[in-house]
């Protein structure tokens, strides 16, 4: 190696110093104590237990854990294509011209600035069974159903329905797409109009052009939008911890993952266990991202890559 | 004294996945002497100016050294080595203004404040940067790619470096700028009498400009020469090729045994056409004698053909396919049996028709032999 | 390109009216709800609008948040100190990443992407253990100081934007004379103003926002945030008073507003290139 060269590497480090010391104190130590910890019984005020893998036995036949797993993975399935599919929606919807673009982009993107203290005070009032806004919506065209088809219909109590407290959360979920909206406005405007042209002077319908021009051309930023989602979707916490108050929601159906790592850890102090639990978290991560990226592969389409 | 010696110069990229080694400089071995305007040229990719980034430390060093004024600068920082370069897409400080440009490496150097003054304000001057307009407090996005250029040549300029490097300057401008740029990079050097190492792919810049060239190609240099050595002595067909606009005319044949006793040149050509014929003078025949009945090619520049055929010892005779009237001079391309020649003459309104069957006088003074399997130069 | 015509126009912009009135909805209602007096909120069926507004509400609820200037002070001393640490140290590690060539330089970026699919809840037990060694569970430290060890998404961010800085203007810095760290402060920094502030921005609503890390890591109540202190109105108080809810909901929200509606253009910008890569 040339003198340099070898300047170089020091300047480099030298730089990215601060990351270094960041990433070994926040992301390798903590990654290799979790998986020991994991392995022990610990409770922070005690030195570490070592369980073998006594945790992760328990965890196989903690109901808990499989509720709070389904209730996770439930939440990513449903929300994630929903969600995928109104903010495309919106953003062909914005990348029209009409008028006011600017006004719609803002009235759409606001929500997904809340803060989450906000959002989940805000949607408990929403949801509320008797008062909240959702159902007054809800009530006349139910009411016209029911006495079209002679039908009981009523709209439900949803923070308090083990049935309705996930499709509520759902729905404050949906309200904050606003960020994708404007990502995929963005990749929409990437596309050049003239294959839109063509397209036409071919013959095409709109629906043909969308699905043969739009979403190949949008593939990349989609297949980039669903990995971060479902990664930010399986730890979701702030939201269904504070409409709980901490705690489960009706018949434990607000009980995702995150949150019952959070009670593990901070609430019973069982941080060896708290520890398994969120291992299982990771991995849950790295495989969906992983089938993901490796379907995504295949499907994605890079122009002029 | 600034000379600039490049001694088994190689710049070596390692194999690395889907690609393998990769050789961008392979042996250079040059000097250049104090004051000399030396210009490196070839097509892309030809190693040119990985040479010259090396040369202001841009690059490392693979194997081989530089040594600037008698001292070895392999690991000298660029900073230290007290050479300027003016780059090909100017890369002036966006958010500076003009001054400020010119006056950064000064200020770097602790230059005193009326120092830095004295010597942007005089530069300025020089290039043009104080009238018409005033340009020195502008951004360089206020300016014309003509005067950002000019701003990149007096930041090189102020620091008064032992050697300026010059990478594809005028590549970024337009065919006008080009020419007038030229001329004033020419006129800087006489007057600040400083070596300049000069890097393009632009044979005419090269000609036009340089003391001496270096062609270079696939990493390897080809001739060493000043501009007219290189003109009518290439040492290969590639320099031959490469250098002089429209390119020097290449016949392939073989040498024969003429009556006479000298030598002459035979065009390769298949029935039904005629091959070319050229008798050789008696010195030439005698130097090349040991080619008698070898095939060689046969090199002569476009001016050494006349359409005045009988004033010419030798004629050419072929179809005349394109005439294009340049205004001051005509190009005509000839078609003969089996090769395309171009000349250039002159003369005007010659009245040839295209398509008719013309002969061109052939001056075979000045022509150059080449080895058909090395492609080298045959000395004559 | 957007289209030179729309293929429906008219359901297009139906369309787009009826969901920006859903969307709005719920500004509306929390709005709305914060200015009706209590009896008002549980009336079944629900009014639209208070029969007068209570504008009062507003101090009400910060007087029953408690110390709700104190909260808010906290959130923004947090707020700061994460901008300024995020800025600078993502800028110094993006310049490392992208304007400098050095033999290892990409695999340590690699590692650098493999960190961001790390979840939280992953290093949060950990990260706790290593806090409360260094006794600093119960103070701010934790909220700031890794601000300054800079994050792994703003590094990406601003090393894209480093990227697209021309390597010229690296290279004749380096002739004239420039220190690394030089080009760094005096050329680079002063080009990527608007990738900056992006960065700026999004930490700052990434810290207001933030509610995980001051509920593990803060206690004493002196310490709260405008997050945390609103929680704890949510909790305390029996007989939910809606009224004082929404409109404590609101003035969290406010500051966010605002400095969305100044920074607009530079925010919408920052989102879709992180999306676009």
């Amino acid at each position: 190696m040339t003198l340099g060269e070898r300047r170089n590497i020091l300047k480099g480090l030298l730089f990215i110093s601060p990351w270094i010391l960041g990433f070994l104190a926040f992301n390798l130590y903590p990654l290799a104590a979790s998986i020991w910890f994991s392995l022990c019984d610990y409770s922070v005020l005690s030195q570490p237990v070592f369980l073998g893998a006594q945790n992760y036995v328990d965890l196989w036949h903690d109901p808990v854990f499989w509720k709070a797993l389904r209730n996770t993975v439930l939440f990513a399935v449903v929300a994630i294509p929903l969600s995928t599919l109104l903010s495309i929606g919106l953003a062909i919807l914005l990348n029209q011209p009409i008028a006011g673009q600017g006004i719609y982009r803002t009235i759409f993107f606001l929500p997904s600035l809340v803060p989450a203290i906000s959002l989940a005070i805000l949607w408990q009032w929403m949801l509320n069974g008797p008062m909240g806004l959702v159902n007054s919506l809800l009530r006349p065209p139910l009411q016209a159903i029911n006495a079209l088809f002679g039908s009981h219909l009523q709209a439900p109590d949803w923070l308090n329905d083990p049935n309705f407290a996930l499709w509520g959360l759902i729905l404050t979920g949906l309200w904050g797409t606003g960020q994708a909206v404007v990502i995929y406005l963005a990749g929409l405007q990437e596309v050049p109009i003239e294959l839109y042209e063509a397209a036409e002077l071919d013959g095409t319908n709109s629906w043909q052009r969308f699905l043969h021009i739009t979403l190949p051309m949008l593939s990349p930023v989609i297949f980039f939008n669903v990995l971060m989602s479902i990664i930010g979707a399986l730890q979701t916490f702030a939201v269904p911890y504070i409409l709980t108050g901490g705690g489960d929601g009706p018949g434990r159906s607000l009980l995702f993952l995150a949150t019952y790592i959070y009670q593990n850890a901070f609430d019973y102090w069982n941080m060896g266990y708290a520890s398994a639990l969120a291992l299982c978290l990771f991995v849950l991560i790295i495989g969906l991202s992983l089938i993901t990226v490796h379907y995504g592969e295949k499907k994605v389409h890079y122009s002029g890559r | 004294m600034a000379k600039v010696l490049i001694e088994n110069l190689y710049k070596i990229y390692p194999a690395e996945k889907g690609r393998p080694e990769k050789i961008a400089v392979d042996n250079a071995n040059f000097e250049i002497q104090d004051r000399e305007f030396m210009v490196l040229v070839g097509p892309s990719g030809c190693g040119k100016t990985t040479t010259l980034r090396m040369v202001a430390g841009l690059e490392e060093i693979t194997r081989g050294s530089i040594y600037l004024d008698g001292k070895k600068i392999n690991e000298v920082a660029p900073k230290d080595r007290d050479i300027a370069m003016v780059f090909q897409n100017y890369a002036l400080y966006p958010h500076m203004s003009v001054y400020r440009n010119m006056a950064f490496g000064l200020e770097l150097r602790g230059v005193p404040k009326d120092e830095i003054r004295r010597r942007v304000d005089s530069t300025a001057k020089i290039l043009g940067l104080l009238e018409p307009d005033n340009l020195l407090e502008r951004k360089p996005k206020a300016l014309s790619g003509g005067q950002r250029q000019r701003v990149a040549l007096g930041r090189a300029i102020v620091r008064k470096p032992k050697a300026f490097l010059f990478d594809e300057p005028l590549s970024n401008l337009d065919a006008k700028m080009r020419v007038e740029t030229r001329t004033e990079i020419s006129k800087l050097h006489r007057q600040l009498d400083s070596t300049m190492i000069y890097v393009t792919h632009d044979q005419t810049e090269a000609m036009t400009m340089a003391d001496r060239i270096v062609v270079m190609r696939y990493g390897k240099i080809q001739q060493i020469a000043p501009p007219l050595e290189l003109y009518h002595r290439p040492a290969n067909l590639f320099v031959a090729g490469f250098i002089g606009s429209p390119p020097m005319n290449l016949l392939q044949g073989t040498l024969q045994a003429s009556p006479k006793g000298a030598l002459e040149f035979v065009e390769n050509v298949t029935p039904p056409h005629f091959p070319f014929r050229g008798v050789l003078s008696t010195d030439t025949s005698r130097r090349l004698s040991s080619r008698q009945g070898k095939e060689v090619i046969l090199g002569f520049r476009p001016e050494q053909l006349h359409p005045n055929s009988t004033a010419s010892k030798h004629t050419l005779q072929g179809i005349l396919e394109v005439v294009e009237p340049m205004g001051a001079e005509t190009y005509l391309y000839l078609k003969t049996g089996a090769h395309s020649c171009i000349c250039r003459t002159t003369e005007t309104d010659l009245g040839l028709k295209e398509g008719s069957k013309i002969n061109l006088g052939v001056d075979l003074s000045r022509a150059v032999f080449f080895d058909p399997k090395t492609e080298e130069t045959i000395p004559t | 390109m957007k289209p030179t015509h729309s293929s429906f126009p008219w359901f297009s912009r139906l369309a787009l009216i009826l969901l920006g009135v859903l969307f709005l909805l719920p500004f509306f209602w929390m709005v709305s709800t914060s200015l009706k007096p209590l009896n008002e909120t549980m009336k079944l069926p629900p009014e639209w609008l208070p029969t007068s507004p209570q504008w009062h509400n507003y101090p009400d609820a910060m007087k029953a948040m408690g110390p709700f200037w104190l909260y808010a002070r906290n959130s923004l001393f947090l707020a700061f100190l994460n901008v300024v640490g995020t800025v600078f140290s993502s800028a110094l590690v993006a310049y490392g990443f992208s304007r400098l060539d050095w033999r290892g330089r990409d695999t340590c970026f690699f590692v650098l992407l493999a960190t961001m699919m790390i979840p939280f809840p992953v290093v949060m037990v950990p990260i706790y253990g290593l806090f409360r060694a260094l006794g600093w569970i119960g103070t701010f430290q934790p909220l700031w100081v890794p601000a300054f060890l800079a994050g792994a998404f703003n590094v990406f961010l601003l090393r894209q934007f480093f990227l697209s800085i021309p390597k010229d203007l690296s290279e004749a810095a380096r002739i004239d004379g420039c220190s690394e760290f030089r080009i760094f402060w005096q050329i680079i920094l002063p080009l990527a103003k608007p990738a900056l502030l992006t960065v700026a921005l999004f930490q700052f609503m990434a810290t207001w926002n933030d509610f995980l890390g001051p509920l593990i890591f803060l206690a004493r109540e002196e310490q709260y945030t405008l997050a945390l202190g609103l929680q704890a109105l949510q909790g305390t108080i029996s007989g939910t008073p809606w009224h004082h809810l929404m409109a404590a909901s609101t003035l969290v929200l406010l500051p966010v507003l605002v400095l969305f509606f100044l920074t607009q253009r530079t925010f919408i910008r920052g989102i879709a290139t992180t999306g676009l890569k």
